[in-house]
């Protein structure tokens, strides 16, 4: 493979590590525990600017950049620092947003949340730089590492891949246990769950901070990698891309999160990348995102819960029955 | 400080764009219970018809009725072809609202794919300034008061005195008890698209012609803006709409002359969250209730 | 069961699309050499797109007609950056790999420049930029060129014109954006250099539905001239505004103030007399006229078929740039006698530097015959002439023109030592 297409295909490896990782955030916000949280994507530019703010240094007076604080945090705090901002930022934007209103109303406020940030983002000049965004950030460990660009491209798809691993680790140790059965439960029927004397409130905090934190994380990575990081990378129908990637791959499963993350934001939107060009200039580039659209539409349609649903529980009817299923040793004592 | 008694002038006009559109938004909202949030391309759609239309060298105001009707005739259409086969095909609130935002970017871009990503104005935008005692208008602003108030007083007296009027707002009350009372809801559902989406039309052209040029994003831009309206006014209250508008559409203006001119937006923003967070009924449930009105 | 079936149609159709690419590779064949067109062709500055493809278009239609370069001819393909950094970078990764025989990139813009001109460099990948941002004013980057101006340089050719003119008090509108605001800086020192006082200097929320408290804030505020770069819908809902409440004023603004978008928004808005009389643009010196202009406009006329409306580029500095920047590839590529993206990059600079002896064309073919004859030769665009310093920028001076009768009139120049000197 030439090296042109290792720089490519290496460099989609880590955007789908990434994707892979805000789906799975976004899937525990959603998919489990029924937040539309429309915002997503703030979270994921909140952690990317953390990573950055916290590897340039600080701004000097005759730096091309004007942000808040700066400094040379070694690897991996800067990751770690995003995902605590992601959290803190998820726990502040819950404490006010995650109310008791209908589904479409608190997409509304995620929405809004979304649309202020990037305003003040804009604006605000000092903060991170405003418009033109943060710039040159200096990637992780290339001054230690002494290989070729080549070679770190390919660390950097290890690094990703370490990343994956661990997020992946922390969600299955949500969603694996009791607390993944009680989001469940909350998202399909709050008040029956609330009943049951679980912490309503307490449980989509949980889920939404957490998610929160992933975001933050999956942002301190890619922007690491692309070393520039501006309000045009975190407009709201970013946030679109990763609900139709829940929707295509079937929410409510981490493994349908990655299928989603595979088909919608890496393979559908590289392979349009590939079209063989006609119309006008830019016609390509509309009829892309007619495409994005129609595709959620076409599976909302004919396959709404996705390409890997969401498994169905069965759950026995009386207490002894597990054990008739279970083991062969205790099938004997089995009614 | 000179410069409040202008802006309240100014936000009279930005109010009178948000009512028509807003209380639009709201109507149909109420009554079919559908975040609809290809909106604001629905309005950018108008203009560009309207656009059509002026460019065969008719009057303007021909061009705003043909934009309203576009509107009507896309909105009811829009439900039947989409909308409403979601529905009965069980997609729930959440599933909606990704249908609308899918609309919603096949809209915007099939209208970048068709014209392009360029910027178009209506014929015959040409105004003079008009003084009315510390205010300053110009006669394009004043059509589009004018369109706002006529609209009004026309949604009002629909909703007051026409048999359609009571029904549609017996369906936001409750739908299925309005059935069983023998409304005929599905007509009353395509009747409130088409008011809402004539509405919608309207304002589109009228938010055009006082921005003067626009481009495939210029109605989505407002979006937002308009679900303040909506809510601030209690969803499915016109009344509510109108004076959200009022009050979305003076603040912003008094907060870019008080505050800074690029958080003008953010009032608006700010607003909705409030108001969402504090009373998601809309501040002026009680008294629109009050008054019956519940379309 | 079914779900597998989804998954296989989904990944078939993924495989349809890489053929897809197969077929577009092979059909462009080996014998054409590609440029990329790396800018935002969708997103908010969706319409950059379209005038760099209406320089790189008509450029290459136009060598191909004269026999391409060394057996090969030459196409433009559409890289789209979506104008942010994160969808750049994948983007320039795929324009290396996938492209087959890419020759060069016009691009990056400023959206996504700091982040995708370094992978540009690395891949040895000669890019004709689009960015003005004053971080690669020295740059070191060897296949990085730039034709335009950086924008630090803008801020001093506007208040330098307002200044001769006589104004002293000033209003600066500007947008948002990155574009728009990194003009400011600049502005604000030299106007204060040159004496100037500015009253108000407003950032503007883009494509409000009305700026009308921002234009009583600015009347209020006493301006005799208005400095402004903000995007065409802003600009013609601010300045009616301005019109019809108060009466419009002088207005001086950047070269998006005399693009074609611009101008039709402005003009439908405002009208063409006041349009005339009161909107001024300042772009780098390129005016419609000349021999090398000449045979752009007439290239771009006939590629009607590729560039819908190809009239409203005409004027534009940014298109002829990008129709130059071909041209210097094509003839590099003669020069260099030689395909090869890096050997072809060490003689970008030859065939634009002026010379002793050096024969001087206008065009790709009167280039290609001069080479041909064994001349050296120095080429002069549809935008000028082009002198590289070392760090690879051309700036040349700026003139200010006007929209008249549906044509831009030139007015007057602010030459490069003028700016040179103020901004020292």
């Amino acid at each position: 493979m030439s090296s042109a297409w290792q720089f490519y295909i290496s460099s989609v490896l880590i955007y789908l590590g990434v994707d892979i990782m805000a789906c799975w955030g976004l899937n525990l916000q959603f998919g489990y525990a029924g937040l539309v949280n429309f915002s997503f994507i703030v979270f994921q530019a909140a952690g990317a600017y953390t990573a950055a703010v916290l590897t340039l240094g600080r701004p000097g007076p005759a730096s091309i950049q004007q942000y808040l604080g700066g400094a040379h945090w070694p690897f991996p705090l800067p990751v770690l620092a995003a995902g605590a901002v992601g959290a803190l930022l998820a726990a502040g934007v819950g404490a006010i947003g995650l109310r008791r209103l209908r589904s479409d109303y608190e997409a509304m406020v995620m929405l809004v949340v979304s649309l202020i940030a990037t305003s003040i983002a804009t604006n605000q000049t000092n903060l991170v730089n405003g418009a033109n965004g943060l710039d040159l950030v200096p990637k992780p460990l290339a001054g230690v590492l002494h290989v070729s660009a080549l070679s770190y491209q390919w660390f950097y798809v290890a690094m990703t891949a370490v990343v994956c691993v661990l997020v992946f680790l922390l969600v299955t140790l949500i969603t694996g246990s009791p607390l993944g059965r009680s989001l469940r439960a909350m998202r399909e029927n709050e008040r029956a769950a609330a009943a049951l004397g679980r912490n309503v409130t307490g449980l989509r905090m949980l889920a939404f901070v957490v998610g929160g934190g992933i975001a933050g994380i999956s942002g301190a990575i890619l922007v690491m990698f692309i070393s520039a990081w501006s309000p045009g990378s975190w407009l709201y129908p970013e946030t679109f891309v990763f609900f139709t990637a829940l929707i295509v791959g079937g929410s409510g499963n981490n493994m349908g999160a990655v299928v989603g993350a595979v088909l919608v934001p890496v393979a559908f939107l590289e392979a349009t990348r590939f079209l063989p060009q006609f119309g006008p200039p830019g016609f390509i580039d509309a009829v892309q995102w007619i495409a994005i659209g129609l595709l959620a539409l076409v599976f909302l349609w004919f396959w709404p819960r996705g390409v890997v649903p969401e498994r169905r529980r069965r759950f026995p009817r009386a207490r002894s029955q597990p054990a008739a299923t279970g083991g062969g040793r205790l099938e004997q004592n089995s009614p | 400080m000179n410069l409040l008694l202008p802006a309240l002038g100014f936000g009279v006009v930005t109010a009178s764009i948000l009512a028509l559109a807003g209380v639009g938004f709201s109507l149909q909202f109420g009554v079919t219970n559908i975040l609809n949030l290809a909106y604001g391309s629905i309005m950018t759609s108008a203009a560009f018809a309207a656009l059509l239309v002026s460019q065969r060298g008719v009057n303007l105001w021909i061009a705003v009725a043909a934009g309203g009707a576009f509107g009507a005739v896309f909105s009811v259409a829009l439900n039947r072809v989409v909308y409403t086969p979601f529905i009965r095909r069980g997609t729930k609130l959440f599933g909606m609202i990704i249908v609308t935002i899918s609309v919603a970017l096949v809209i915007q871009y099939g209208i970048q794919a068709i014209w392009g990503a360029s910027f178009f104005s209506l014929e015959g935008l040409h105004a003079s300034a008009i003084q009315l005692g510390p205010f300053v208008f110009t006669t394009t602003q004043l059509g589009i008061l004018g369109i706002g108030v006529g609209a009004m007083i026309a949604v009002h007296a629909l909703l007051r005195y026409t048999t359609l009027g009571k029904s549609m707002r017996a369906t936001a009350t409750n739908a299925v008890l309005a059935r069983n009372c023998g409304i005929a809801t599905d007509r009353v559902i395509d009747i409130a698209w088409a008011i809402s989406g004539g509405l919608c039309g309207l304002a589109g052209v009228a938010l055009v012609i006082n921005v003067t040029a626009f481009t495939d994003t210029t109605g989505s831009d407002l979006l937002v803006p308009i679900i303040a309206v909506a809510v601030l006014g209690g969803i499915g209250q016109a009344y509510g709409a109108m004076l959200g508008a009022l009050i979305i559409g003076i603040t912003s203006e008094i907060a870019a002359a008080l505050i800074s001119p690029d958080y003008k937006d953010v009032v608006a923003f700010v607003i909705l969250i409030l108001v969402l967070l504090v009373r998601p009924k809309g501040i002026f449930s009680e008294i629109a209730s009050g008054k019956e009105v519940a379309a | 069961m079914n779900r597998t079936c989804i998954s296989l149609i989904l990944l078939g159709s993924l495989v349809v699309a890489s053929g897809a690419t197969a077929i577009q590779a092979s059909a462009s064949g080996s014998g054409t050499l590609t440029i990329g067109e790396f800018t935002p062709f969708s997103g908010p500055d969706g319409s950059f797109g379209p005038e760099l493809a209406a320089g790189c278009i008509p450029a290459t239609q136009l060598i191909n007609s004269e026999g391409g370069v060394l057996g090969h001819h030459l196409n433009c393909v559409e890289e789209d950056t979506r104008g942010d950094p994160a969808d750049a970078v994948p983007a320039a990764n795929k324009m290396i790999a996938s492209v087959s025989n890419l020759i060069g990139a016009l691009g990056p813009s400023s959206d996504e420049a700091l982040a995708t001109v370094p992978i540009l460099n690395q891949a040895k990948v000669p890019m004709f930029v689009e960015t003005g941002q004053a971080a690669f004013d020295h740059t070191s980057d060897k296949y990085f060129w730039r034709i335009t101006p950086a924008d630090d340089v803008k801020g001093y050719a506007l208040a330098l014109w307002a200044h001769r003119a006589g104004y002293t008090r000033a209003a600066a509108v500007f947008g948002s954006d990155v574009g728009s605001q990194s003009d400011v800086p600049t502005l604000l020192t030299a106007w204060k250099r040159l004496g100037g006082k500015m009253v108000v200097n407003q950032r503007i929320a883009l494509d409000s539905s009305s700026y009308e408290t921002e234009v009583e804030q600015l009347v209020q505020a006493r301006p005799q001239v208005i400095f402004t770069e903000v995007d065409p819908q802003t600009g013609a809902t601010y300045f009616s505004e301005l019109q019809q409440l108060h009466g419009l004023i002088p207005v001086i603004g950047t070269e998006v103030s005399l693009e074609g978008p611009w101008l039709r928004a402005v003009t439908g808005a405002l009208g063409a007399g006041p349009t005339a009389k009161y909107i001024e643009g300042m772009q780098p010196y390129a005016p419609p006229s000349g021999p090398a202009w000449k045979v752009f406009n007439k290239a771009l006329l006939k590629a009607r078929a590729s560039v819908p409306s190809p009239g409203q580029w005409s004027a534009d500095p940014y298109t002829m740039t990008f129709y130059d920047a071909v041209n210097v590839i094509g003839l590099a590529i003669l020069e260099a006698h030689s395909t090869s993206r890096s050997a072809y990059n060490q003689d970008v600079a030859k065939i634009t530097a002026p010379g002793a002896g050096k024969t001087v064309v206008y065009s790709f073919a009167a280039g290609k015959a001069a080479l041909a004859a064994g001349k050296k030769i120095q080429y002069i665009g549809a935008g000028g002439p082009i002198v590289f310093n070392r760090w690879h920028n051309s700036t040349g001076a700026f003139e200010a023109a006007k929209y008249v009768h549906h044509r831009l009139v030139l007015v007057g120049s602010v030459s490069a030592q003028q700016i040179a000197k103020l901004s020292h």
